[in-house]
């Protein structure tokens, strides 16, 4: 669940976020480079479209269907041999893996990739009952060693440099400093290697469940995906319940555009099907399978028609790359587990209230929604959650009156040119000795609710507020 | 079986704030096209291109004879002394490990475990191996994806724990594209099996989103076309 930040804790985060120049520069540069691998692989995939079109329909046709399903997955996840746990929330989940841990006598587990681990903050659950907990995701490992949150979706030390990793692997296991990427990945592929071996559970992800064969499919680059739930003698799988497709073949259509959406790939490295615990005669795979599919807030996602989109996504993290707001505040400013233009409409579901600010954390640009490989129209989303924000806070009406008053005592101003430029005259000596560089950044209050927001362009002696590029009178 | 019901309900009376499902015509994905000999040549080649993109090593295309000689001169080349081999699925893999054991290379052959002493014997001894060499069950042309399907004579692990990795396809089972490969593979094998599709090394581009070969996985993926016999 991360550690959830009221309002003006978002703002003052993302005002400073926004002035530290060099997160700025690490995000612009490794986003950057993602979105030209993305731009590449999709210019050659005459079919980008259609299969969005038809991802899109199937999650549609999902999503409508859920509750039958849920039931067929259910059974054919128990006839493969897994265990299958319904959560209703967080806290259940959290309790039924602690629980298995606890009967198996776990003393180690490794993790793939996992947001929805994340989501139910799983590793200090595990950690307070004695059992370790190891990322193995290269950037997860990372953003573990320093005792942080995965900044990304898909790239969790996304807001770091190599500099700033070959510094950490420096301090913590110390190594000679080096900042190449292939030196510093070699360092964590030894150390991990040892830790899957010995480690008696896995847990991970899930990035589909298909409902007609009862198998969890897992989608990776690294292979910690694969050796977490291959090695290990217990395997935990954890999802979301809009992880389900209904049958095999829809399968090709999420693959084909998935990768081609989150990092430019054709297709991811490794694309797992795990179909229960090992068989007789195996010579690998758990030896028991756990599934634990999550609602945790996505019921009440369902329950909204304009919000039940939002369950389409396939947490491939587009959107945060192209998003102008993402890219300058980064991950942790938004303070919730999904951050970027996904988080800002499931976060508010997930976690409530205290996240019924982020909808208004966009600029509406519509990026997002043109790069969603399953179209999912955040814009939209976004509008109607900001509507439903603003219906709940009471003030809302009165504020409306005075505004629209206001707007009525400046027409009636408006209509009289010389008396409007005399005020506008006044009003530029009166802020003038706020004004720095052309810009209001402080007033005292009342007018501090505006600058809180916003720097505002300072009034000039003639023709009204100045613009940013002074291009223009 | 947790909250099964109670969530169940709750998704039922969400779902019911909403119109009847529109259906957007979906029949699945169409029937794969018999390939022609002459496509398959294209498929093959399109295939060799798409897996040199991946920073995979491609060995060519080769008769079935020609395997042991192949698979020994890349044992060589990468200085691989310990191999460990899955049994094949239309090729003779036992041939190649002979070819091998005779090239001086201590070869492991998977067997079906008798017991869990056999098993963990098997994966301590898989972790000091240096190749590991499986046939695959098919391959994707568009993306040079290889289809492994997992037995207990051609475990996952082979493909996953040794640093390098050899696999090996028979050019008649490659196909275009994804919906095809798992078309072929069919809803019985997906649910009896744990399968993977390997599309090149293991790699990761978590540190500034700069690519590096080799993180968990193996760091090397070699891929060896055969033709058949009869083609």
């Amino acid at each position: 669940m991360s550690d959830p930040v009221s309002e003006t804790d978002f703002f003052s985060a993302s005002i400073k976020a926004v002035a530290d120049t060099e997160l700025r520069r690490k995000l612009a540069n490794a986003s950057g480079r993602n979105n030209v691998h993305t731009a590449e692989t999709k210019a050659a995939f005459p079919a980008w479209n259609d299969e969005r079109d038809r991802a899109r329909a199937i999650k549609r046709e999902t999503i409508e269907h859920l509750d039958e399903l849920l039931i067929q997955l259910k059974s054919g996840l128990e006839a493969n041999g897994c265990s299958v746990f319904f959560a209703e929330d967080a806290a259940a989940a959290r309790d039924y893996i602690v629980d298995v841990a606890k009967k198996n006598g776990i003393r180690r587990v490794v993790k793939g990739k996992s947001m929805t681990t994340e989501e139910i903050d799983l590793n200090p659950a595990l950690e307070a009952n004695g059992v370790e907990t190891i990322e193995t995701d290269l950037g997860e490992y990372i953003v573990q060693l320093r005792h942080e949150r995965p900044s990304h979706i898909l790239t969790p030390a996304i807001h770091l440099s190599k500099e700033d990793i070959g510094k950490l692997f420096e301090d913590k296991f110390g190594i000679a400093y080096t900042d190449e990427p292939t030196k510093l990945t070699a360092v964590a592929r030894d150390r991990l290697r040892e830790v899957f071996l010995s480690a008696d559970m896995g847990i991970t992800g899930v990035n589909f469940a298909i409902a007609e064969t009862g198998t969890i499919v897992l989608v990776e680059n690294e292979g910690n995906g694969r050796f977490s739930s291959t090695l290990p003698d217990t395997f935990i799988a954890v999802m979301g319940f809009e992880k389900i497709i209904p049958r095999l073949s829809d399968l090709s259509h999420f693959l084909e555009v998935l990768a081609r959406a989150g990092t430019g790939q054709k297709l991811t490295t490794y694309t797992n099907f795990v179909n229960g615990p090992r068989r007789p005669g195996d010579l690998d795979g758990p030896r028991e399978v756990h599934v634990v599919i999550l609602d945790n807030g996505r019921s009440a996602m369902l329950a909204d028609p304009v919000m039940r989109e939002a369950l389409y996504c396939l947490r491939c993290g587009a959107c945060l790359n192209v998003c102008p707001v993402y890219r300058r505040i980064g991950g942790h400013a938004y303070g919730f587990t999904y951050p970027g233009p996904i988080g800002s409409i499931v976060s508010p579901a997930l976690f409530g209230d205290a996240a019924g600010h982020l909808p208004f954390a966009s600029t509406l640009c519509g990026a997002c929604r043109d790069i969603c490989p399953v179209k999912i129209d955040i814009p939209r989303i976004l509008l109607h959650l900001r509507a439903k924000q603003n219906e709940r806070d009471l003030s809302w009406p009165r504020s409306a009156k005075s505004a629209r008053r206001g707007v009525r005592r400046f027409a009636r101003i408006a209509r009289h040119p010389v008396l409007a430029r005399t005020l506008t005259a006044l009003m530029a000596i009166a802020m003038k000795p706020f004004a720095r560089d052309g810009y209001l950044r402080w007033m005292p209050p009342p007018f501090s609710a505006w600058t809180r927001g916003r720097d505002f362009p300072a009034f000039k002696r003639k023709g009204g507020p100045s613009r940013a590029n002074g291009s223009r009178p | 079986m947790g909250s099964f019901l109670k969530v169940l309900a709750t998704v039922k009376s969400a779902l019911e704030n909403d119109q009847p499902a529109h259906h957007d015509g979906l029949n699945g994905a169409g029937a794969s096209p018999v390939e022609p000999p002459t496509r398959q040549a294209e498929l093959v080649s399109t295939f060799a291109r798409e897996v040199e993109l991946l920073s995979a090593g491609y060995l060519g295309a080769v008769s079935a004879a020609e395997v042991g000689a192949r698979v020994t001169a890349l044992a060589e080349s990468t200085g691989a002394l310990g191999v460990a081999i899955g049994n094949g699925i239309t090729l003779d893999l036992d041939a190649v490990a002979v070819a091998l054991e005779r090239d001086g290379r201590e070869v492991m052959r998977a067997t079906a475990a008798p017991d869990d002493d056999a098993r963990k014997a098997w994966l301590s001894h898989l972790a000091r191996v240096d190749l590991g060499i499986v046939e695959a069950r098919g391959a994707i042309a568009s993306s040079g994806t290889l289809v492994v399907v997992s037995t207990p004579d051609s475990p996952s692990s082979l493909t996953l724990v040794p640093p390098i990795s050899l696999i090996i396809v028979r050019a008649d089972r490659i196909v275009g594209d994804v919906a095809q490969a798992i078309e072929a593979i069919g809803p019985a094998t997906v649910s009896g099996h744990r399968l993977v599709m390997i599309t090149g090394p293991s790699r990761t581009a978590d540190i500034e989103k700069l690519i590096v070969l080799g993180v968990h996985g193996p760091k090397e993926l070699h891929v060896l076309v055969v033709w058949p016999d009869d083609v």
